[in-house]
């Protein structure tokens, strides 16, 4: 469903993507590792469609489609979906509205028929138990006075409202305490399906731990250096990054 | 007993000595009323012709759905009054007063003992004003529905209007001044508010400027506030080709709080210019001011909030912010926050932005599935609406909101938008 070839890109001239490839399946669950700084963030805003990124060379296909001649509403549309790593707040944007407008986009894009605000809302409750989020979450602002593990939560929850066929969680974990993680986890699992693939990032191995992955990747300097199983993790956990670029400088 | 002739001939004497104010004063450096005269000519000081308006006409600008007294000026004269009032609350037309009660007309027009009321605009104001609403609220009376003041300028002319609001202690009132507009001819509304706050006393105000675009607008608001008096004014800038509110709060005793709230969304060519002048005159008094501005097209935005702190004003509690959103490249705007501090144990802060959307939130709204355009005017609109949360009837809130939207390039959405 996603497949990525030689993918460069550069921000103000810097290189930070040097030749990615990757193709994930209907259904598999990516995790993506590396040091900070590796250019983890830059991929999932490269497949998002964040601006300021300039591809320099290679290619996203997403279904069969270019990817990359759509614009970000487009690929949302198209089943693409973006936890970030920083979500913004939005005072004044109602978390409710912003989803019908999204939902209903897509819709109407598919050729479907708009939900109403009935069957939004209660689309929209089912989701927030899901994720055990607040219904009082529901009519503030875009992540507004959110702490950090709500905003974190509230991210799920919108994926698990915009139903993506591929979701990216860019480090959903990080900041989230023991019980938060778990929940998070667990609606996540909830989300998995033949259909929807989810390409993790992630710092730490623990949420390897409740989310299982079938490719662990590591990223470092632009590139994929290595790719293995779960196990991957657990040694990379163990024994750092340092390892997997020497044994990429002797390849 | 005040003579009103003598006294009109008096202000209009000090009027033409001052002559009109240029942009050589730094008061008016960024709004030329040269415009006005160029355009209008004589008919600047010509009131304008009594406009015959029927229910229909009125129905269509008046803001829907809002219970409250309702007062209609149609080109400056008051031409539909408001009945079933509550004891303690009295609306007498100026124009009564001007033949019927001089004492209380020449009150209105503040000729004693007020010489800088006579300074500039305003001395023509209280030379020309033909009506206007004088309100009067008996000590302790609380109103509990809103007084709107509708103005309506049709076919051209001048509308020189003089409102006065009188709040006697621990008295409650809010007072809704919406300028509306018909037709394509210029004209010129000039609109003078006098307030005066006594002990307690708690105003809300809403002042909405939405005259037809080739209007022009000058206006002005000077309220005086007695001890623990409050004042919550929201000024609202849509339409004219040219507009200035000149808005001046005196914090006069011990304890007087004000919030001034404001909003300008000067599109196309239009020039919108607010300055607001906060005095704390007296200790212990608390002033917030947010004002925004959304400019689009060529237009030119003007904001100026001064904060005086007098001598002898310990425990000020100021702060004041104004942030502006550029939705064109051609479009301007002058900010400028003045903090002038007289006396030092006082907390006082301003800021001032001028920026463009943010590409962060427009990025996160697309991710999620909507429209660039769709993004841009959601976040154009939170921007905007965030200095009229604290407004106190929904009906209003709720109007200006749309009339607002509606001055967006996808302001037919707006029903959608606002739910
Ligand atoms: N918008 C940007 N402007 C300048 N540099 C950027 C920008 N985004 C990312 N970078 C740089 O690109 C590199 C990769 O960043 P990022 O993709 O955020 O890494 P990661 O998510 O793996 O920690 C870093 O050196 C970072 O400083
Ligand atoms: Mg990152």
């Amino acid at each position: 469903m996603l497949k990525i070839e030689n993918l460069h890109a550069s921000v103000d001239g810097k290189k930070i993507l040097k030749g990615i490839d990757l193709t994930i399946k209907p259904g598999e669950v990516h995790a993506i590792m590396g040091p900070n700084g590796s250019g983890k963030s830059t991929l999932s805003n490269v497949i998002a469609g964040r601006d300021g990124y300039e591809v320099t060379a290679g290619s996203i296909s997403f279904h069969g489609k270019d990817l990359l001649a759509m614009q970000p509403e487009e690929r949302a549309w198209a089943g693409v979906f973006l936890a970030f790593q920083y979500p913004v707040e939005i005072p004044g944007v109602n978390n409710v509205y912003l989803l019908k407008a999204g939902v209903n986009a897509r819709r109407r894009h598919l050729g479907l028929e708009e939900l109403d605000a009935m069957e939004f809302m209660q689309l929209v409750r089912e989701k927030a138990r899901l994720v055990e989020l607040d219904q009082a979450f529901l009519s503030r602002g875009v992540n507004e006075g959110f702490s950090g593990g709500e905003k974190k939560r509230n991210e799920i929850f919108q994926m698990a409202v915009l139903e993506p066929s591929l979701a990216i969680l860019d480090e959903t974990d990080s900041g989230l305490d023991i019980d938060a993680l778990r929940v998070v986890a667990g609606g996540v699992n909830k989300l998995r399906s033949p259909e929807r693939s989810i390409i993790m990032v992630t710092h730490y191995q623990r949420l390897l731990d409740y989310i299982e992955p079938d490719v662990v990747h590591v990223l470092a300097d632009g590139k994929i250096l290595k790719s293995g199983d779960r196990t991957l993790a657990l040694e990379l956990e163990k024994r750092g990054y340092d390892w997997v670029r020497e044994e990429a400088a002797h390849a | 007993m005040p003579d009103i002739a003598a006294l009109r001939k008096q202000a209009w004497d000090a009027f033409e000595q001052a002559g009109l104010p240029t942009t050589r004063q730094e008061e008016w450096k960024y709004t030329s009323l040269a415009r006005i005269g160029s355009t209008l000519g004589e008919a600047w000081w010509t009131a304008a012709d009594p406009a015959s308006l029927d229910d229909a006409d009125i129905e269509a600008l008046a803001i829907p759905e809002l219970d409250a007294w309702r007062v209609v000026f149609a080109n400056g004269r008051l031409i539909r009054g408001a009945t079933h009032l509550p004891d303690g609350l009295t609306l007498s037309p100026l124009s009564e007063l001007l033949t019927g009660n001089a004492q209380q007309a020449a009150v209105a027009l503040q000729w004693q003992d007020d010489a800088p009321l006579f300074n500039g605009t305003l001395a023509a104001n209280s030379a020309l004003a033909e009506d206007g609403l004088c309100l009067c609220l008996t000590d302790g009376v609380k109103l509990d529905k809103p007084v709107y003041m509708l103005h309506i300028a049709g076919n051209g002319g001048a509308s020189h209007l003089r409102h006065g609001l009188w709040l006697g202690k621990n008295s409650e009132a809010h007072v809704i001044e919406h300028y509306a507009g018909v037709n394509e001819e210029p004209g010129l509304t000039h609109a003078v508010t006098l307030v005066h706050l006594g002990a307690g006393a708690h105003l809300y105000h809403d002042r909405l400027q939405d005259e037809s675009p080739k209007h022009f607008h000058l206006g002005r608001l000077h309220a005086t506030q007695g001890r623990d008096s409050m004042l919550s004014s929201h000024a609202v800038g849509l339409g004219a080709s040219l507009s200035r509110l000149d808005l001046a709060v005196d914090l006069a005793a011990p304890g007087a709080s004000c919030i001034l709230n404001g909003l300008y969304m000067p599109t196309g060519r239009q020039h919108c210019d607010h300055h607001t002048q906060i005095d704390h005159s007296a200790p212990h008094c608390i002033s917030r001011e947010h004002y925004r501005g959304v400019l689009d097209g060529r237009a030119h935005g003007v904001f100026n909030g001064k904060v005086v702190v007098h001598q002898g004003a310990s425990g000020t509690d100021s702060a004041q912010s104004n942030a502006n959103l550029l939705l064109s490249d051609k479009a301007e705007v002058d900010a400028k926050p003045e903090l002038v501090i007289h006396h030092d144990d006082v907390k006082a802060a301003h800021g001032c932005t001028v920026g463009q959307l943010d590409d962060k939130q427009l990025f996160y709204l697309k991710t999620r599935g909507m429209s660039d355009e769709e993004a841009r005017q959601m976040l154009t609109f939170a921007f905007a609406d965030s200095v009229l949360t604290g407004m106190r009837v929904p009906a209003v809130r709720r109007f200006i909101e749309k009339r607002a939207f509606s001055k967006l390039p996808l302001g037919a959405d707006a029903e959608a938008m606002l739910g």
